[in-house]
């Protein structure tokens, strides 16, 4: 089957599928509306207006996004965050990538006062910098999977590993967040979402990683790698971030995701429903 | 009165205990005149400001404290020895980097402990890696640019 490979909201996709010309605009305008909307790494996007001068961002994704938020917020009792856009900043991952750590920066606690959604949109009542990072690529696959609904056959729209799949069984690695030319598993997705979030990549010293904690301002350090199975990539996406925190088993199984998480000293967890298999010393 | 009188060694145990949150100096010699310090400020035990008028029996005294991090609950134990009003000798144990042990018995997780093993991508026939995302262009440039700077 025909692979397309590009890359955008910095990353690599790979969508697999029988697309034509019109399929691969519909993807491409969506990507496009939805980075100028929600990327913080963009100096004309809605969100960095946001980060500057507040007011409202108009989108059909907020709601679904902060309603998401909400549910992580409160799971993880506010380790997610959507403000931790200064807090990224703080530790230097900024728009323009100075990568120069200063002193951490906890996100406010009392995002919810800050930020009001609808179904049209979003409003901040002051500057606020937000980051969709624990869950936009998974919305973001889901948008991109739904305008190639009328795509026949197999599909695969893999965002740079957090993919969503239809129709055949697609085998996919676990890849060992220490070593890239390993795997710690195998899981077969039909007609599901799978996301990873893990700390190797995206790092820029000693560290320094982009899984926040929000409460703190600080990179998280018990968990290196994360992965969550579920019907919509948003979800499962979310719930790969909430697994670097207490609370965020609790909202997986809520949610109906299952998952897989590993320590930085190399133990891992899954959750009681996870089906695929794992690599380890009592397998 | 311990306050006035840390050496520096004490000052950085004090950083560690308050990151315990709770610094309760338990005497062993029985009922020590050991301040009781509840406060939850990071450096609260390295404060100067006290006057120096207390007094303290010499001896060891041992606290054990525990704090929530984001992502564990941590142990801590300090053992401090006190010699003619001043601490002699400071110890701290506990390992602040241990997983969050007591999330094993939560009924939402499967799999207690299991270790990795990790196996050859070019072993296993898969058509999908998932892991971190994929970094693009500027991030890696960035990284590299650092990397660069950091070795001249």
């Amino acid at each position: 089957m025909a692979i397309w490979r590009f890359d955008a909201i910095g990353t690599r996709w790979e969508i697999e599928g029988d697309l034509d010309g019109s399929d691969r605009s519909a993807v491409s305008e969506v990507i496009e509306r939805f980075d100028r909307e929600w990327s913080r790494f963009r100096d004309d996007s809605a969100v960095t207006r946001l980060g500057s001068v507040g007011g409202v961002l108009e989108s059909a994704d907020a709601a679904p996004m902060l309603d998401a938020y909400a549910a992580l917020s409160s799971a993880t009792a506010g380790a997610v965050n959507p403000l931790v856009g200064a807090s990224l900043e703080a530790l230097g991952y900024d728009a323009a990538y100075t990568l120069a750590a200063g002193a951490a920066l906890a996100a406010p606690a009392a995002w919810s006062e800050v930020v009001a959604w609808n179904h049209q949109g979003l409003t901040a009542s002051a500057p606020a910098l937000i980051d969709v990072g624990a869950l936009g690529k998974g919305r973001l696959v889901d948008l991109v999977f739904s305008a190639l609904a009328r795509v026949p056959g197999d599909l695969v729209v893999d965002a740079g590993g957090d993919m969503r799949v239809r129709g055949s069984s697609v085998r996919t690695a676990l890849e060992h967040p220490f070593d890239a030319t390993k795997a710690i598993g195998v899981v077969e997705l039909q007609d599901a979402a799978l996301c990873g979030s893990a700390i190797n990549r995206r790092a820029w010293g000693d560290g320094l990683h982009h899984v926040l904690d929000a409460r703190t301002g600080r990179p998280v350090r018990t968990w290196a790698a994360t992965w969550a199975l579920g019907a919509q990539a948003m979800r499962a996406d979310a719930i790969a971030t909430a697994l670097f925190f207490d609370g965020g088993p609790a909202l997986a199984a809520d949610w109906g995701v299952e998952w897989v998480r590993m320590a930085t000293d190399g133990k891992v967890e899954r959750s009681a429903g996870w089906t695929g298999q794992l690599f380890t010393t009592r397998p | 009165m311990i306050r006035t009188n840390v050496p520096q060694s004490v000052r950085t145990a004090s950083a560690l205990v308050g990151v315990a949150g709770l610094f309760v100096l338990a005497g062993c010699s029985g009922a020590a005149d050991a301040e009781t310090d509840k406060g939850a400020g990071t450096d609260s035990s390295s404060s100067s400001s006290d006057s120096g008028s207390g007094t303290y029996a010499d001896g060891t005294y041992t606290a054990d404290g525990s704090y929530q991090t984001p992502e564990t609950v941590e142990s801590i134990s300090v053992t401090l020895t006190l010699a003619d009003g001043k601490v002699t000798d400071v110890e701290v144990t506990g390992d602040p980097q241990a997983p969050e042990t007591e999330e094993y018995q939560s009924k939402f997780i499967d799999g207690i402990a299991d270790e990795v093993v990790g196996v050859a991508l070019d072993d296993l026939k898969v058509s999908r890696v998932s892991g971190s995302s994929l970094t693009s262009g500027g991030f890696n440039a960035a990284v590299e640019s650092i990397k660069e700077q950091a070795a001249s």
